[in-house]
């Protein structure tokens, strides 16, 4: 499988004649457009927005003129309002962002600027931690809004403050690698993000997750002088970059499941693209107009990609020689837990982080053989459930049994599958399953 | 927007190259050098045994396909090597109808009365050793003395090894121990070639076919149980049988002799019908190898090791439900 070259920069590519901006580029609330076919708009100028807390504000990409709001696909396949802009190729910056004010001017002002006011400008620019389902930045750096009602009587402190910050450099799915081309970035911008990072949260403890065995010395010198700690983490063991699983092995923290998440435990985790997307924010007073990018599979010149935000999936694909036969696959994310879209004209949004091409004969299919109990999938479960027993009782429509095997405590990491002799969609059960709990609670 | 369609599906888009055939065809390959140790001693006897299993077995799957109007699962070869595995433990040289009953057995009444694959409780290749021992003990019980090939014509009746030793401890004396682990002795076609079989074996551990856990525990429960067989049999004490040493020799041979190997590595890992969890299958193996040495000195001479792993597989849902547990749950009011 061509992999893109790891450490080689991301290679700009230019902004498309048309960007498609989805409302919701986040998991949460969908934002309001705040534009009419047939406004002007400039670089940077907030074309969505939402008074819901659990939105982030998007921007316009380019300048030009809105020609449209319509109803398109985003990468999770369900239909969002989206603000067509065709571009006029000028770039021009609105005008309070052409020559921003409040953009920081060292690493030492971070520490001279308040937190709340930190956290403004990230929600202001519409972060979103970058990974798919990725919630705004601001909401996973604020402190949970009422007491998490999960975590009465487990022992753990309902109100704990973050004390730790993992900025994650190692990539979730492997050919799918926009973390491995910003490893040279060890600048500025990466020691302000972290810096702000680190004190939004009011994390004290700063751990920088390294891939081993790939040439990061840039980023470890960085760390030594501002005294983060490093850790290295293997990447043959899949699915090592998982959030929870990483908390575990680096803090020791076992985050409660299957509603916590690691600020439960006192922990944040962020990636290294999100550390890097804040210190711009901050060092440039802008919003982030890119989004690093990287394409694999089968294509003829994988690579990792700068793209405007807003780019149909398949300009990126032609840029890197392509898209797929007929019949193949076009993935969004890696090829282990990616969601495949339908349509090339999807947009790139800030939860991308890379796309994964298949050829249609190259396309797995998988079979309807019952189980035979070989204990493959109980052996690579990376949260030691029982994948066999969940995936039967899923399959004979026996949800609430399967969530009393704690069905909903499984990650979709899609080892079961991928070692499972039977070739038995395990995924697919779980999945389901989970839909159907869930489904069945609501009721209730 | 584009004429091109695209495949839509739940992840993981790539699948691991281990599918069911290859699986099977792996496990037949850790077989062959048994196989081959079986016909090298064994010779045309062992062979026609063996053939006849497979093609009974095939025939069977086939015919009952054909009756219950279902695809036949031929193709994924899984018939193919319980034939394999029931014609490897029959005694070479048997009746023609043996190994044929045995492979309809395996077929009829191991899997397909239970569903087909993935379905039986019990392994097939096992459930139908039981019904052949039952049914015909002489047959069963007649072993050839090993020859190798073209040593001679005739094929001499021997008893195994262990019928010797359950009557009489002195034949330990006689026996060198080496042949033991060489295969060179009465026997089943594949189950006298212990080194043949622990090679298979340990490949099929480094292939992760089968959980390691399974033969080391019953590599454990042998050599534990079997010193203190050792250390309570008065006759071994009376032989002058004295030194740790010397006992440790006697177990080490009791581990080759019979069918201990097959069981560990073959039989008992047979997927359907062992445990799935570390533990369980940590202690399914203790338990054959427990089974296989009470069996052995306190009960008939023959196969301790298949009655061990019979009796575990009955075991196994209850084996199933020792869990490790699960990352992130946290107990209640802990
Ligand atoms: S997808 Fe399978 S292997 Fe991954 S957590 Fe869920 S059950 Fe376990
Ligand atoms: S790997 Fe597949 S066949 Fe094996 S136990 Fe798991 S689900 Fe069943």
């Amino acid at each position: 499988m061509p992999r893109p070259p790891a450490a080689a920069p991301p290679q700009p590519l230019p902004a498309p004649a048309k960007v498609y901006l989805p409302m919701r580029q986040h998991q949460g609330a969908v934002a309001q457009p705040k534009v009419e076919p047939g406004d002007k708009v400039t670089m940077g100028q907030v074309i969505g927005a939402s008074d819901d807390f659990e939105a982030a504000n998007v921007q316009a990409t380019v300048s030009g003129t809105v020609e449209a709001i319509i109803e398109m696909p985003d990468p999770s396949g369900g239909m969002v309002p989206t603000v067509v802009i065709a571009n006029d190729g000028a770039d021009a910056w609105s005008e309070e962002l052409a020559s921003p004010e409040n953009a920081l001017a060292s690493l030492e002002e971070v520490g001279l600027t308040r937190p709340s006011r930190l956290l403004k400008r990230v929600r202001e620019a519409g972060l979103v931690r970058s990974q798919v389902q990725g919630r705004p930045l601001h909401v996973d750096l604020s402190p949970p809004m009422a007491p998490q009602s999960y975590l009465y009587m487990t022992g753990i402190p309902v109100v704990r403050p973050i004390d730790t910050l993992i900025v994650k450099a190692v990539d979730p799915d492997p050919p799918v690698c926009p973390n491995a081309s910003l490893l040279g970035e060890a600048g500025d911008t990466l020691a302000v993000g972290v810096a702000a990072l680190a004190r939004i949260s009011g994390a004290k403890r700063v751990i920088l997750a390294l891939p081993s065995g790939v040439d990061a010395s840039a980023l470890s010198a960085l760390a030594k002088q501002r005294e983060w700690e490093t850790a290295s983490v293997s990447q043959t063991k899949y699915p090592f970059a998982n959030d929870h699983l990483m908390v575990l092995s680096l803090t020791g923290r076992e985050v409660p499941t299957p509603y916590g998440e690691p600020r439960d435990v006192g922990v944040t985790v962020q990636p290294l693209s999100t550390a890097l997307d804040v210190g711009s924010v901050l060092l440039s007073g802008r919003p982030v107009m890119e989004r690093v990018f990287s394409v694999a599979g089968e294509v003829k010149n994988p690579g990792v990609f700068k793209v405007r935000l807003g780019t149909p999936i398949g300009e990126v694909l032609q840029a890197a020689g392509g898209g797929p036969s007929q019949a193949g696959k076009v993935v969004v994310g890696g090829p282990m837990m990616g969601l495949a879209i339908y349509d090339l004209g999807t947009p790139v949004t800030r939860e991308t982080q890379g796309v994964f091409v298949q050829s249609g004969p190259k396309v797995r299919h998988y079979a309807d053989h019952p189980c035979i109990h070989c204990g493959r999938c109980v052996a690579v479960c990376p949260v030691n459930l029982i994948p066999s027993e969940l995936g039967k009782l899923c399959e004979f429509r026996m949800y609430e049994e399967a969530a009393e095997q704690n069905l909903m405590n499984c990650i979709e990491c899609g080892c079961c599958a991928y070692v499972c002799p039977a070739q038995r969609p395990m995924v697919h059960f779980l999945r389901h399953g989970k839909t159907e709990v869930m489904a069945g609670r609501m009721e209730q | 927007m584009n004429q091109n369609l695209l495949t839509v599906s739940t992840s993981p888009h790539i699948l691991g190259c281990t599918t069911l055939r290859s699986m099977y065809l792996e496990m037949m390959i850790a077989l062959a050098p048994a196989l081959i140790t079986g016909l090298y001693f064994f010779g045309a006897p062992g062979l026609i045994t063996v053939c006849l299993a497979v093609a009974s077995a095939m025939v069977t799957e086939y015919v009952i396909s054909l009756i219950l109007k279902k695809p036949s699962t031929l193709g994924n070869l899984h018939v193919v090597l319980m034939g394999l595995l029931m014609g490897l433990i029959l005694p070479p040289g048997a009746p023609w109808w043996l190994p044929v009953v045995g492979g309809f057995l395996t077929v009829a009444l191991g899997m397909s009365i239970f569903g087909g694959n993935g379905a039986y409780p019990f392994n097939p290749v096992l459930v139908a050793w039981a019904a052949l021992a039952i049914s015909w003990p002489e047959a069963m019980g007649a072993y050839l003395e090993p020859m190798a090939l073209g040593s001679g014509d005739d094929w001499m009746e021997a008893e195994t090894f262990l019928m010797q030793l359950k009557g009489d401890i002195g034949t330990l004396e006689m026996f060198e121990l080496g042949n033991v682990w060489l295969g060179k002795m009465a026997g089943g076609v594949g189950t006298t070639g212990t080194w043949a079989l622990l090679a298979g074996g340990i490949y099929l551990v480094i292939r992760r076919l089968i959980p390691w856990q399974l033969p080391l525990g019953a590599l454990i429960g042998a050599l534990g149980m079997g010193l203190v067989a050792v250390y309570t049999d008065e006759r071994i004490a009376e032989m002058g049988y004295e030194e740790f040493g010397a006992y440790l020799n006697v177990v080490w041979f009791h581990l080759g002799a019979g069918v201990f190997m097959i069981a560990a590595f073959f039989l008992g890992p047979e997927p359907v019908s062992s445990p799935v969890t570390p533990w369980g299958t940590f202690l399914f193996g203790l338990g054959v190898g427990l089974m296989t040495i009470i069996v052995r000195f306190w009960g008939s001479p023959i196969d301790g090791a298949f009655y061990g792993v019979l009796l575990m597989n009955a075991a196994t849902p209850l084996l199933d439900r020792i869990r490790p547990r699960v990352i992130g749950k946290v107990v209640s009011g802990a």
